[in-house]
């Protein structure tokens, strides 16, 4: 009696096809570090701490007076926005002729565990924007926060409504509550408190994992699987390893203020709710009368269209615009997607809106 | 137990029959047993850690006592120092294993939460399996398939109460954990005369409200030069 194995020979094909790619990998696709994620040329114009303001140069002539200030979020860092020539959020925003000025946090140590909101909007974000009021020589600015930058944005709108001309909030986190996401049910149930008076900063680690679960088996797993089938694809490849370099590069987020959010937003849910606090002063968000752009993601799943779209409804500005992309989270920044779609209704957006 | 159910029947005028009423006695014996045997494991537990904790403080206390006054002579170096922390190193590593207990219990949780999920997707999968023909054409839709059904179960895991309670649970009995830590490692550094984290985070936090008072201070002044320049 004997028994075979019928197995399909385009089958084993494909898989010593797999093999081969996995050993010429290293000959054809640079290692992570020894790849550079800066992209387009800045200048650091001011910096206090860790935190840096950069100025991007632009080979454009301006088309508009009102300079754009982007506060990156506090988690992974900036480069993000400027990835890639061909997918790069900043570069598109100065070939629009917008002046663009962008808030990097740097890299918070265990000295800045005691750094919270009011540091961060009283102090950095208010300071940046003096800054640019200054250099640019207008009152006010168009502020654009992303993802938990949004939330900062949102709470300096609300604070200081004069300074700020149109605010865009891409993907932001606003109402706590109502996200569904992973990282949202982890946060509610989180002991932040012990955290925080155990360990100081949140660690970067900590986010590793929870970034880990989020979709462990398309991102784990079939993301490479698709690398090393597609390893001959230049373009791809290149594109692959800067994302995997800045998903896997986030700095701590001071401790204080890492206490603040998960309270304040996704535990007690304030923000929304207009019961926040920062430094004394309470974060009203009928108080952000100015034109609002609020940009919101179907697949996004690290903050949901439903934790992102009440700021909408919450601003008293009549002046608002709600897009909702099919796209996710990183989509919407960082691909070709956004440069055909996202990136020019807003520039056009901005520009009709802003000083000439 | 037969008195207890005859007392029982007596009240309710239950109609019992003897071979029920010895069947029923048997299984509530057992399930007392177990309490007991679950009770007894705890508390012995429990008593012996009490007991080698009581040993080892009995002993460093009464060490500390009998040798303290004639090394006080010592007292610059480091060794008093270390006799007289020794205890709450001692006292510190006992309180560990009370810890460790609780992130065990935790950590098991947390794998039986994504064994059981992955048995569940892994038996779901293998009913779609037939279904596929096990051709080129459809390796890719068979892994695509997997992904799906894998991605799906486990979603829904790290969406679940259950799952974020635990995870609470479990990463604040490993801030348990390194708070003894750190609490032997201040220990150690008092002993030596070096900072410990409490008292650098004394200076982080002393730091961080002189910088908040600079800030305002220059505020203020770039206030009054403005003012003054108009």
């Amino acid at each position: 009696m004997t028994s075979e194995l019928r197995i399909d020979p385009r089958i084993v094909a494909e898989f010593l096809q797999m093999n081969k790619n996995i050993l010429e990998a290293p000959k054809l696709v640079a290692a992570p570090d020894e790849i550079s994620l800066e992209m387009t040329p800045y200048d650091v114009v001011y910096s206090e701490g860790k935190m840096r303001l950069l100025h991007f140069i632009s080979p454009e002539p301006k088309q508009a007076r009102t300079p754009l200030l982007i506060t990156y979020a506090l988690i992974n860092r900036y480069h993000i926005l400027d990835i890639h020539p061909q997918k790069s959020w900043v570069r598109n925003m100065l070939e629009q002729g917008l002046d663009v000025y962008l808030i990097d946090w740097g890299t918070p140590t265990e000295m800045d565990r005691y750094l919270g909101f009011d540091d961060y909007v009283n102090g950095y974000m208010d300071n940046c924007v003096n800054f640019v009021l200054n250099e640019s020589s207008v009152e006010n600015v168009s502020m654009q926060g992303y993802c938990t930058g949004g939330t900062l944005a949102t709470v300096y709108a609300s604070l200081y409504p004069k300074k700020i001309k149109n605010l865009i909030l891409t993907a932001p986190v606003i109402d706590g509550s109502k996200d569904s996401t992973v990282v949202a049910n982890l946060a509610k149930h989180m002991d932040v408190d012990k955290m925080v008076d155990v360990v100081g900063n949140m660690p970067p680690e900590f986010m590793y994992y929870v970034f880990s679960i989020l979709k462990p088996f398309e991102q784990g797993l079939e993301k490479y699987v698709q690398f090393f089938k597609n390893i001959h694809n230049k373009d791809y490849v290149e594109n692959f390893i800067r994302v995997e370099k800045w998903l896997s590069d986030t700095p701590p987020v001071p401790g204080e203020l890492f206490r603040e959010w998960v309270k304040n937003i996704y535990q007690d849910n304030l923000l929304i709710r207009n019961q926040m606090y920062v430094a004394g002063r309470q974060v009203n968000l009928k108080n952000i009368s100015m034109p609002v752009f609020t940009q919101v993601a179907v697949g996004d799943h690290l903050v949901s269209p439903e934790c992102s779209m009440p700021i909408h409804y919450a601003v008293s500005t009549e002046d608002k615009t709600l897009r909702i992309y099919a796209t996710g989270h990183v989509g919407m920044i960082a691909s070709s997607f956004s440069q055909k779609r996202v990136l020019p209704e807003l520039g056009q957006w901005i520009k009709e809106r802003s000083e000439k | 137990m037969l008195l207890l159910l005859n007392f029982v029947n007596y009240h309710t005028g239950a109609k019992v029959s003897c071979c029920l009423q010895l069947e029923m006695a048997i299984s509530i014996s057992c399930a007392y047993y177990h309490i007991i045997l679950r009770m007894a494991s705890t508390e012995s537990y429990k008593k012996s850690l009490g007991y080698y904790g009581h040993v080892s403080l009995f002993w460093t206390d009464l060490i500390s006592l009998m040798s303290s006054r004639p090394n006080s002579l010592m007292s610059t170096g480091p060794f008093r120092k270390l006799g007289v922390n020794s205890k709450k190193i001692s006292a510190e590593m006992i309180e560990v294993n009370q810890e460790l207990a609780e992130f065990n219990t935790r950590i098991t949780e947390y794998y039986k939460q994504l064994t059981t999920t992955w048995n569940e997707a892994q038996k779901q999968f293998e009913k779609k399996v037939p279904e596929i023909p096990t051709d080129a054409e459809h390796l890719d839709s068979t892994k695509r398939i997997w992904i799906d059904i894998f991605e799906n179960y486990f979603t829904r895991l790290f969406d679940s109460v259950e799952f974020a309670e635990n995870f609470g649970k479990l990463v604040s009995s490993e801030l348990e954990l390194a708070k003894r830590w750190n609490n032997i490692t201040s220990l150690m550094l008092e002993t030596v005369n070096m900072p410990t984290k409490k008292e650098i985070d004394e200076m982080y936090k002393e730091l961080h409200l002189l910088r908040k008072r600079v800030a305002k201070l220059e505020k203020i002044d770039n206030v009054g030069v403005n003012t003054n320049d108009k």
